[in-house]
């Protein structure tokens, strides 16, 4: 008989499921919203006056984990728009069939060249297809959407408030966080400490995060 | 040390002094057998439909992660390691950074610990769902199992996933920790959606009781199955809840507090028994205190910086001092802890994962024999094991 009411109870849980809309979609026809800040594919950006902001500094071939960027250059020559030397990329590669997605490279880039789409469908019917050659990279700052990181977003984003610096016309900005970039003291994952906040004033002088502190003038370049 | 109970089976029972009239028969139980939980292979050694041995093999799914560490810089291993439990990856990566964090002797603000805390519950909630749905996949056949309860553990774990993609911008492989802090700030209006999912899941909770746990026909399969006692749990060095469910009170949230598990009260969770419905329901009643957790945090995430330093641009500027260190936390599974060998240039000299589904998985020759070849998946889903982390 407890068998049959708990069999009962069960049926009833399916049938308030039963009842819920479905949660599924028809993929091809009805696409799910990505996420803003979602990763499916990349892109080469220009500069605003039709530039190509990459200036193959390598920064990104070197913190791949997987090692699927390629770079020839950088090379120095005279810029088609505004005349002037500067340094590109000469051949960029990107084989997509290897990449892990861990979006280092856009945060290493110091011009915002490389970013991310957050295109859904990747899939392609060959290898070939999957190997991203500058001429597709560029063609994807076109065809799809852009995710919303880039260099200067993601280093933003983990920048600390600076601490107050006299003299410092951003000052007003870092008066009030600048205190609370002092964490409370990290209790040690093997013998834990009761976290002391009385100490953290002292441990501001000697704290490993003052020579992190980002240099005087970085932050006025960020919006 | 006390003496061995002298019900504990042998392990390494030698077959030919077994029973010489017996006719035993050896199965290969795996690797592609689908309630091995990926590539996971034992020689059953059967006398009718009893189990007399069993013989574990390893190794199927090896990558070689811990060589692939030594060629990698510090802040390249963290992406790799996403990979190995698959199921909780969150986890993974916290477990790591707290590694490099404990030899640099950084300061993580406490703003990046409230998150990380946050994380690390949502992803015991994900991998719990996943557990109980691939579980009761593996029972099968009665009211609470079959492909109902999995596609409704999973419909729910879509919801963390999103949460984790609107952060993080990917749904598994994250990325999100770094040397020192966070690489992603949550975004506005994120805890009103996390509550919004909180409160969908704490509701659901009580459907799957009804339908796992509390079901005489779930109870009956599972009852008395596969008993693990704790002294035996201690002796393999099992961890989290399986080792909750033999009755052993030990949970490192609590124990030796990291992150911010220190600022907020965990109730462990234990039962007796030691069987599979013990470990159900441990798993179960985690997930409902990580519901109450991730509820109360949620809202009162402090300000500040989530990083303690810029982040670096090259490899060869994460440098750790030669020396050698320990971290251990606890994961949806147990312990994941890894020993960090540093020889003071940008790549780890030795980097060893301590995970916990290895010692999970040891103890099946102990709970195997005397048992039939349909418990046998029983024990081996309650276990809970990810092969991408016994094997790495």
């Amino acid at each position: 008989m407890g068998h049959f009411i708990d069999a009962f109870k069960a049926f009833a849980s399916v049938a308030k499921s039963f009842l819920r809309p479905p949660t599924t979609v028809q993929f091809p026809d009805v696409i799910r919203p990505r996420a803003e800040r979602y990763r499916a594919s990349f892109a080469l950006l220009h500069e605003e006056n039709g530039d190509e902001a990459c200036i193959g500094c390598l920064q990104c071939e070197r913190i791949c984990p997987s090692k699927v960027i390629s770079i020839k250059g950088p090379a120095k020559r005279d810029s088609p728009i505004t005349g002037k030397k500067r340094s590109y990329a000469d051949d960029f590669t990107l084989d997509l069939t290897a990449c892990i997605f861990c979006e280092l490279c856009v945060q290493v880039c110091p011009t915002d060249a490389i970013v991310m789409t957050r295109e859904q469908e990747t899939p392609s019917y060959s290898r070939e297809e999957l190997v991203l050659t500058m001429t597709k990279l560029y063609a994807n700052e076109k065809n799809k959407t852009r995710a919303w990181g880039d260099g200067t977003k993601l280093m933003e984003m983990q920048a600390i408030p600076k601490p107050p610096v006299p003299l410092s016309p951003t000052g007003e900005r870092a008066g009030g966080e600048g205190k609370a970039a002092v964490p409370a003291p990290a209790p040690g994952p093997a013998a834990p400490a009761p976290a002391a906040a009385a100490a953290a004033p002292e441990a501001k002088a000697d704290s490993p995060l003052t020579p992190t502190l980002s240099p005087a003038g970085e932050r006025e370049k960020l919006p | 040390m006390t003496q061995k109970p002298s019900h504990r089976v042998d392990p390494h029972l030698v077959i030919e002094k077994y029973d010489p009239e017996a006719e035993l028969m050896l199965m290969h139980f795996g690797p592609q057998h689908p309630s091995t939980h990926g590539v996971f292979r034992m020689d059953l050694f059967l006398d009718g439909e009893i189990i007399v041995k069993a013989v574990p093999h390893c190794g199927y799914l090896h990558r070689a992660v811990e060589k692939l560490c030594e060629k990698l810089a510090y802040v390249q291993i963290t992406p790799i390691v996403d990979k190995n439990d698959y199921v909780a990856p969150m986890t993974n990566e916290q477990s790591l950074v707290m590694i490099f964090e404990a030899m640099l002797k950084l300061e993580v603000p406490r703003r990046a610990r409230w998150i990380r805390t946050i994380f690390a519950e949502l992803q015991r909630i994900a991998s719990h769902l996943l557990w109980l749905g691939t579980f009761s996949l593996d029972l099968g056949g009665a009211l609470g199992g079959g492909t109902t309860v999995f596609m409704y553990c999973f419909r729910e774990r879509e919801l963390i996933l999103d949460l984790f993609e609107e952060v993080t911008g990917a749904r598994f492989h994250y990325n999100t920790h770094t040397i020192g802090g966070n690489r992603h700030d949550l975004p506005k209006g994120w805890s009103q959606k996390v509550l919004a999912a909180m409160d969908t899941i704490a509701q659901r909770i009580p459907e799957y009781e009804a339908m796992t746990t509390q079901n005489r026909i779930f109870q009956q399969r599972t009852r008395g199955v596969g008993v693990l006692d704790g002294e035996l749990a201690l002796e393999l060095g099992i961890t989290g809840p399986i080792l909750r469910a033999s009755g052993i009170d030990h949970d490192l949230r609590r124990d030796a507090p990291f992150h911010a598990y220190d600022e907020v009260k965990v109730n462990v969770k234990t039962a007796e028994g030691g069987d599979c419905l013990a470990r159900a329901e441990v798993r179960v009643e985690e997930m409902k205190e990580s519901v109450r957790l991730v509820r109360e945090m949620v809202g009162a995430v402090p300000e500040g910086p989530i990083n303690s330093g810029k982040p670096v641009k090259l490899p060869v500027q994460t440098k750790i001092p030669v020396g050698q260190t320990y971290v251990g936390i606890e994961t949806p599974r147990g312990e994941l802890g890894g020993w960090l060998v540093a020889d003071g240039t940008q790549f780890p000299y030795r980097l060893k994962i301590r995970p916990p589904s290895l010692h999970a998985v040891s103890a099946l020759p102990y709970l195997l024999p005397g048992q039939t070849v349909s418990d046998a998946i029983a024990i081996l889903g309650s276990l809970d094991p990810i092969m991408g982390e016994v094997d790495r």
